[in-house]
């Protein structure tokens, strides 16, 4: 929240100072990742399937598959050098990827070329349009609704210096429901919808219950359908009509959530080892952990779920435990898939390939 | 061209006569004058100092090394430092014991002059901490907690400690039996302005923290640049012994060559005499003995030796042949020596002058020392010498021996006049075709630069190379270091923009062949704002927020960007030093700085130890043909000067280059670069391995004038002076084969190639100049004409 209370500051110190001096050196946005000659020892943040094919994306705009289950890897070529931050396939062909600078990319082809869809330059423009007119519509319809219109108000300061700043603000993470339907979210609450397989967004971030503007570091969806925004502070969205209301969970927590799995049950996973478990009566209850590492992922594996995480962390669900998978060295883990009874965890030092006892 | 070279060498041959006039005229005044002149100078002698200098080693002129002097002040962490290492042998850090010795070994260092105490950096110094991010934000702390009591409980929180400060392969070995103290140094003293004394440094580091400290449960090692030169200064001492030796066994040979006891000590007098000069010179010049310099001592005495030796054959040869008395003797030997001897001399001067044209300190100044001495051996060996012969002759014993020798024809050279005629010429000339061909086949894998790992200038088993060694396997960050500077206008080193490029810069680094990793202030940008974001990887990026940047940089360690924001280096950690890797590193960097560099933002190379090494490499290769342009060149013109003819030249030259080329072979066979060590080698070998030439063909054309046939006269040539040739070619190898067992790499290169050069020069002499002779000149091949006088 430190970077919030400069936003003020930020604005007028931006008016004088934006770009005083122009380089001739292009934006990262324009610029197409450097090809390398061993990406898959990058640092990695996300991974995915397109079918048998995998799709791991991470630093500078790199996006790599492999097609023999994480033995060897391509460069896919990718027009922008921004981090990226996660990675998704819908079926075995479509797929998006987001990333710093608010920049969305789409492959057709299982991940092997992409494009850039938007950026922040034009998100950001959305954005404010967006609670402009929400403010517009709110000042008219509930004049004496005095916290909403400060709040929107405050949202949309924020907005319109995220937008005089440039593409800044990144996005953290991308799901799409169906074909058609995605949801993109990212820092200081940004959550944007798409009903066009991702050709046009929508800005919808100020209508969450998120007055703080936190960020969103993952979205989930759950068997029954219900959809999540797992957020900083202890905040938990759920939404069980595909996105169109979001409510507030109440979760005994006030730190950050990064993943969450369903397996028995939904577990959700905190800073330093927290994790929380979905009970029958929709109550979330801590679970004993024996780790006090960062959770950034997890995957399900018959039924069972396995974590990675910071450090090196890898422990798996062992009926209502979990169990440490042994030592992985300490450099942290942040992505996981399962893959012809491998996993293959991405993370801090790229690609590594695990192989499960008895392809478990 | 007679005209010319009359007018030319005239200062040489009008010399000779006026110098004999003063030196026989005013023998005892002359004797009185140079006596003073030798007690001031070993005066001044005694006041020389060892000198080492880290600018003085790196070619000063080049782009990459004047980049570095530009933002020097700016780069001082990365300039000179060293590491020392306490390690465990058994167990672990983590006993009461080892922390305490950790915590006496970082309080010694602080205290040791030279030390830039605030920059020090050990688990023990409250700059190193560790930060962590929890629920409630970010706490931290130093890695020794301060209620740490050395038990059990705060050994555990010591070890949590420094696994949340990611000092791990940088202040703590990867395995946890080791840690390290960061020692920056001031070159100068920022107060006292005092430069460092290197070898004092060294010393105080192996008394007052490697023996102090070191027992059967701890070892101390020691790397880094100010140990490197302490290591050579102390190395290099060990020249003297050494210089003993070989005064003793050319003493030996001298006296088994001449039979005289005044034959073997007045040379060996006279000879050490122009050491004392040529050092008492140094020093009065300002200049110290570096390393490299170190062995001019050598070659300057086994130069004035080989001088000394000829002066002494020929008063020996003339009182045997005219029965001459000793002054007459001395005074005729004085004529005949002094012209060739002259010109083998300032042909030696010159080829060491060539050396100038490396733009590299310390070949610069052995240049300086090596003419210097030679100029000396003009007036110790060529004129004191004969002066002192006067007074005590050469003996009866040596006379009558000499006499002996005349009249039994000697055998063994007929075996090398063989090659003065036409079938043993031909033969002689085809194997050396044959081994010009095999040496240029040979030397192409030559290659520029160190190509061993660790410190090259040491051998690979030293202290300092296996102490370096250790760094390098239980620590993440190696020690070829090259570094780019990226300038920017003032407070912008931090903007986005700048990072962004530097961000860039260093993923298009992973991609070059050899560099292991890079680190700058964009690192702990990427570092801090995910650590602000709960270590969430996904915000290990450069923001474009600038509040977010300059957050992320509320603590920058040192080293990573100056006072005015105007610098920002890049480091980078490279597999060695090699050549190939260090091209390969500035072709990429010149390749993307080409790409994207813009008015504001540039990127200069190269600072760190692998950086001017790339200079001094780059120095090298352009300097080495140069220099082999220059010498020959020079050495040629002497020569046709001399002697006024083409077919002398080559005569004398031809054998010199196919050693040369020989010389290159052997050092690609034996894995030594072509660097600043051996560099001078060549021109050395050159300058000194033309005075064979000299004085061989000088006396053949003085047999060949007297209307000898070629094969005759060479015969004649080997009788009087091919012994003295062959002894000359011996005592230099002996002066230098004996650096071969020096602590010191570099010298030790030099010994086994100035040794190959001497000999295969002497062999060049013996047996391919007359060759050649025999072929360019068929006229003399005639039998004899009749003998004129």
């Amino acid at each position: 929240m430190l970077i919030r209370a400069f936003s003020a500051r930020l604005f007028i110190a931006l008016l004088f100072s934006a770009s005083v001096i122009a380089t001739a050196n292009s934006d990262r946005l324009d610029t197409p990742a450097i090809s390398q000659v061993s990406p898959e020892r990058m640092l990695l943040i996300s991974i995915d399937r397109a079918g048998s094919r995998l799709v791991t994306v991470g630093e500078h705009g790199l996006i790599i598959f492999s097609d023999d289950g994480g033995l060897s890897w391509n460069q896919a070529d990718v027009p922008v050098s921004s981090m990226l931050t996660s990675v998704h396939f819908f079926d075995n062909q479509k797929g998006w990827a987001v990333g710093h600078d608010a920049v969305i990319l789409k492959t057709d082809d299982a991940g092997k070329s992409w494009v850039k869809v938007t950026d922040g330059n034009a998100l950001n423009k959305i954005r404010m349009n967006a609670i402009e007119n929400a403010l517009t519509e709110l000042a008219a319809k509930e004049p004496d609704n005095l916290d909403a219109l400060e709040e929107l108000e405050y949202k949309f300061d924020d907005a319109a210096v995220a937008l005089e700043e440039g593409a800044g603000t990144p996005l953290l993470d991308i799901h799409f429901l169906n074909g058609q339907i995605g949801f993109a979210i990212g820092a200081y609450g940004q959550l944007y919808r798409s009903d066009d397989q991702g050709l046009t967004w929508q800005y919808i971030g100020h209508q969450l219950p998120n007055p703080d503007s936190l960020h969103f570091n993952a979205f989930f969806k759950a068997k029954n359908g219900d959809l999540y925004l797992l957020g900083e502070a202890g905040l938990l969205l759920k939404s069980s009509d595909q996105g169109s209301r979001w409510l507030e969970e109440d979760v005994p927590y006030d730190g950050s959530f990064f993943s969450a799995v369903e397996s028995d049950a939904i577990y959700l996973m905190g800073l330093r080892g927290n994790v929380f478990k979905k009970m029958a009566d929709g109550s979330w209850e801590n679970q004993a952990f024996n780790s006090t590492s960062t959770i950034n992922d997890a995957v399900v594996v018959q039924g069972k779920a396995i974590l990675v995480g910071q450090g090196g962390a890898l422990i798996r669900q062992d009926r209502n435990q979990f169990v440490a998978m042994g030592a992985q060295g300490l450099r942290t883990f942040t992505s996981v898939a399962h893959h012809g009874g491998n996993l293959i965890v991405v993370g801090e030092s790229g690609v590594k390939r695990i192989e499960l006892e008895g392809g478990r | 061209m007679k005209k010319i070279s009359s007018i030319l060498l005239w200062p040489i041959l009008s010399s000779e006569k006026f110098a004999e006039g003063v030196l026989f005229g005013y023998r005892r005044i002359v004797l009185l004058a140079f006596l003073a002149a030798t007690a001031f100078l070993a005066w001044q002698a005694t006041q020389i100092r060892p000198d080492a200098s880290f600018v003085k080693m790196i070619p000063s002129d080049h782009p990459y090394v004047a980049n570095y002097i530009k933002y020097k002040d700016d780069l001082a962490g990365l300039g000179n430092s060293i590491r020392v290492v306490v390690a465990a042998k058994e167990g672990d850090i983590f006993s009461a014991e080892f922390q305490e010795t950790l915590k006496k070994v970082t309080d010694e260092l602080f205290y040791i002059p030279g030390v830039d105490r605030s920059a020090l950096k050990s688990i023990w110094t409250p700059n190193v901490r560790w930060t962590e991010v929890t629920e409630e934000g970010f706490v931290g702390g130093p890695v020794i907690p301060a209620k740490y009591d050395g038990s059990e409980a705060s050994l555990e929180q010591v070890r949590i400690n420094i696994l949340r400060s990611g000092q791990v392969g940088i202040l703590v070995g990867n395995d946890f039996r080791s840690a390290m103290v960061q020692v920056p140094l001031f070159d100068k003293h920022p107060e006292t302005g005092e430069k460092l004394n290197y070898q004092e440094f060294s010393q105080q580091l192996e008394s007052l923290v490697r023996d102090k400290y070191s027992n059967d449960r701890i070892d101390i090692h020691i790397t880094g640049f100010a140990k490197i030169v302490g290591d050579l200064i102390e190395g290099a001492s060990e020249v003297a012994l050494f210089f003993a030796v070989a005064f003793v066994v050319t003493m030996v040979l001298l006296y088994m060559y001449s039979g005289s006891v005044m034959g073997t000590l007045v040379p060996l007098m006279c000879s050490f005499i122009a050491v004392i000069w040529q050092l008492g010179l140094l020093n009065l010049l300002g200049y110290g003995l570096d390393p490299y310099s170190m062995l001019v001592p050598f070659l300057v005495f086994a130069i004035a030796v080989s001088h000394g030796v000829q002066i002494v054959n020929t008063i020996t040869l003339e009182s045997a042949t005219t029965g001459a008395d000793k002054v007459d003797a001395a005074r005729h030997a004085f004529k005949t020596i002094y012209i060739p001897g002259l010109t083998a001399l300032i042909s030696d001067g010159i080829g060491f002058i060539t050396l100038m044209v490396i733009e590299i300190q310390v070949i610069q100044d052995l240049a300086v020392a090596a003419s210097v001495g030679v100029a000396v051996i003009v007036l110790t060996n060529l004129m004191i010498l004969p002066l002192l012969m006067s007074y005590v002759g050469v003996g009866r014993n040596a006379i009558a021996k000499a006499k002996r020798s005349i009249e039994k024809t000697n055998s063994h050279w007929h075996l090398f006049s063989f090659f003065s005629k036409p079938f043993g010429a031909t033969v002689a000339v085809t194997t050396a075709l044959g081994l010009l061909v095999i040496g240029l086949y040979g030397s192409q894998g030559l290659q520029i630069g160190d190509l061993d790992k660790g410190a090259p200038e040491l051998r690979a088993d030293s202290r300092y190379n296996l102490d370096n060694n250790f760094v390098t396997e239980n620590y993440s960050t190696s020690s070829d270091v090259f570094v780019v500077m990226v300038t920017t206008p003032e407070e912008y080193c931090s903007r986005f923009e700048t990072l962004s490029l530097v961000d860039r810069f260093q993923f298009y680094l992973q991609n070059v062949p050899g560099v292991q990793s890079s680190i700058s202030l964009v690192d702990v940008s990427e570092r801090v704002t995910a650590g602000l974001n709960e270590g969430n990887l996904k915000w290990r990026s450069v923001l474009r927020n600038q509040y977010v940047i300059n957050a992320s940089l509320s603590y920058v360690p040192a080293g990573l960007m100056n006072s005015s924001c105007s610098l920002l280096p890049v480091i980078i950690f490279l597999d060695d030093h090699k050549a190939e890797t260090l091209k390969a590193v500035t072709a990429s960097v010149e390749a993307f700085a080409a790409e994207n560099v813009s008015d504001e933002i540039q990127l200069h190379m190269a600072a760190g130890k692998a950086g001017f090494e790339a200079a001094t490499n780059e120095v090298i290769e352009t300097a080495q043909y140069e220099m082999l342009i220059w010498v020959y060149t020079v050495v040629s013109l002497l020569c046709l000067l001399t002697f006024r003819s083409i077919r002398t030249v080559i005569c004398i030259i031809a054998p010199l280059a196919l050693t040369s080329i020989l010389c290159q072979a052997l050092m690609a066979q034996f894995g030594i670069g072509v660097k600043v060590a051996t560099l001078p080698v060549i021109a050395l070998g050159v300058g000194i391995g033309v005075d064979y030439g000299i004085y061989i063909y000088s006396k053949m054309q003085t047999y060949l004038q007297q209307g000898h046939s070629l094969s005759v006269a060479y015969l004649e040539t080997l009788q009087s002076t091919g012994k003295s040739v062959a002894f000359t070619g011996l005592t230099l190898a002996i002066g230098v084969v004996l650096w071969a067992l020096s602590p010191i790499k570099f010298q030790a290169d030099m010994g086994i190639l100035l040794t190959f050069m001497f000999i295969w020069n002497m062999l060049g002499a013996l047996i391919l100049l007359p060759a050649i002779a025999c072929l360019l000149h068929p006229e003399n091949r005639e039998v004899e004409k009749k003998v004129k006088a």
